[in-house]
């Protein structure tokens, strides 16, 4: 298993390191120059955060189901890589539209949504950070896991059912893609590459929060009276003792 | 569930005995529409003296900044103190064995209607400070209790989602206000169809469908809920 982890880091050092090369040696768009190549970073964080959220949706359906501890566990995890991929999608799409839609937000369906999906997300990990107990909070982190994800079709339809300054899917609908087969291959390149990062990410922060509850657990057994331990036993040894 | 008593009050009895239940506390209270109402129409007459008095600006954004302050003084409504059950009080509804769908529908039904006073106590600041135009105010009789009923009831899931914990009132409105982002939609566009002549048929429908899919989670989420708490 220790062998597995290495190697999964090392896959993704090593597929972000292509990814990279492939993006700065793509050919650069025809009227956007090489600030096209921000998309090789952009798409697939967005798409990312979207398949955090679906892990994290699943978990939770099935952490309703089966009730099991790692389901609570990976659920977390998701939410918290995808908050991450979600607030990179932003903060990139927002460095790309300042030179080419001359400003760094605008109100654009696609960009209000998924800065909701954020907040959503955010709520999620709020929820759970306010809730001590284990069980609970597993419990209704769970239910809310389940409604949060309907945000995320919400966000991903956005630019079809109010079409705006965003553009709509290229990659993602029905048909041939509508992207330059080259730029195409390096971009599904990153998107290997993210997902990589992505199960790096996810394994470490579940198993974070196997040791924090570990933790947890150890510190309970320490301070925890046991019990009958308000009662003194007699001491009988010391009591001979001091009778010889 | 085992099945109810001859004579016992039905589903629907239990949830209208549960909501007045909340009314009389809220009338005791007096919290929505003593503290809430008159705290949203301070805000309502705070916009215009940091954004400019100037009228046709005013006139223009009158109707969104009455459904921003009912959607954020709204959720306070919902998260109202005398709408919090002591343990005690939890556990005796549960008890009684009444279904936990039940008592939260119960509840939303009671959040409806301060959501729809609160809205009518604030309606007419915003008419007056603001001076939006009023063609096409008979569209906000669906409107004024589809938002009331859809805001009551995202606040009642996340009310349940938050029972007992210390910063309920802050991360309450913080699940649900980006939720009821279509309630806002459907309430600001339908306003906005209205003054440009259309019937606004399809943020009504809209309205109506985050309505029944909230009451749906509800409904479907209440029992585990119930085992969390």
């Amino acid at each position: 298993m220790r062998s597995l982890s290495r190697h999964l880091t090392t896959v993704a050092a090593l597929a972000m390191a292509a990814g990279l090369v492939a993006a700065l040696t793509a050919p650069p768009d025809q009227l956007q120059g090489n600030l096209q190549r921000l998309m090789y970073v952009h798409v697939p964080a967005a798409w990312l955060a979207y398949f955090s959220f679906a892990i994290t949706f699943g978990a939770s359906a099935g952490w309703l189901w089966k009730r099991t501890v790692r389901l609570d566990r990976l659920a977390a995890a998701s939410a918290e890589v995808g908050v991450f991929f979600t607030g990179l999608t932003i903060v990139l799409g927002s460095v790309w539209g300042k030179p080419v839609w001359g400003v760094w937000w605008t109100w654009d369906p696609r960009l209000v949504t998924t800065a909701l999906m954020f907040f959503v997300y955010l709520g999620y990990l709020a929820l759970r950070r306010a809730t001590a107990d284990p069980t609970v909070r597993a419990r209704r982190a769970a239910v809310f896991g389940v409604l949060a994800f309907a945000q995320v079709p919400v966000v991903h339809m956005s630019v079809i059912w109010w079409r705006a300054l965003h553009q709509p899917p290229t990659v993602l609908k029905p048909g041939d893609p509508s992207i330059d087969h080259w730029m195409l291959a390096v971009l599904m390149l990153n998107v290997l590459a993210f997902t990589a990062v992505y199960a790096v990410l996810l394994r470490s922060r579940i198993r974070l929060a196997a040791d924090e509850d570990a933790f947890e657990a150890a510190q309970d057994a320490a301070t925890n009276d046991l019990a009958g331990a308000a009662v003194t036993a007699p001491d009988y040894g010391r009591k001979a003792g001091h009778g010889v | 569930m085992s099945p109810p008593r001859a004579g016992a009050p039905g589903p629907l009895e239990q949830a209208l005995e549960i909501t007045r239940k909340d009314l009389r506390l809220e009338a005791r209270a007096g919290e929505a529409l003593l503290v809430t109402a008159p705290f949203g129409a301070v805000a309502l007459l705070l916009v215009p003296l940091a954004v400019g008095t100037d009228v046709p600006l005013l006139r223009s954004v009158g109707s969104g900044m009455y459904w921003v302050v009912v959607l954020l003084f709204g959720v306070l409504v919902t998260f109202r103190q005398s709408g919090v059950d002591a343990p005690p009080q939890v556990e005796l509804l549960r008890l009684t064995g009444i279904h936990p769908a039940v008592q939260l529908l119960g509840r939303a039904g009671a959040n409806a209607v301060l959501l729809l006073a609160f809205e009518l106590a604030v309606l007419p600041v915003a008419v007056i400070v603001y001076d939006p135009p009023l063609h096409g105010w008979p569209w906000l009789l669906p409107v004024l209790p589809g938002v009331a009923i859809g805001l009551a009831v995202l606040g009642t899931l996340a009310g349940a989602l938050t029972q007992g914990l210390a910063g309920r009132t802050t991360l309450g409105p913080l699940l649900v206000v980006p939720l009821a982002l279509p309630l806002l939609l459907a309430a600001t566009q339908s306003t906005e169809a209205t003054r440009y002549g259309r019937t606004p048929w399809n943020w009504l429908a809209l309205l109506a469908l985050v309505d029944l899919v909230a009451a749906l989670a509800v409904v479907l989420s209440a029992r585990s809920l119930e085992e969390g708490s």
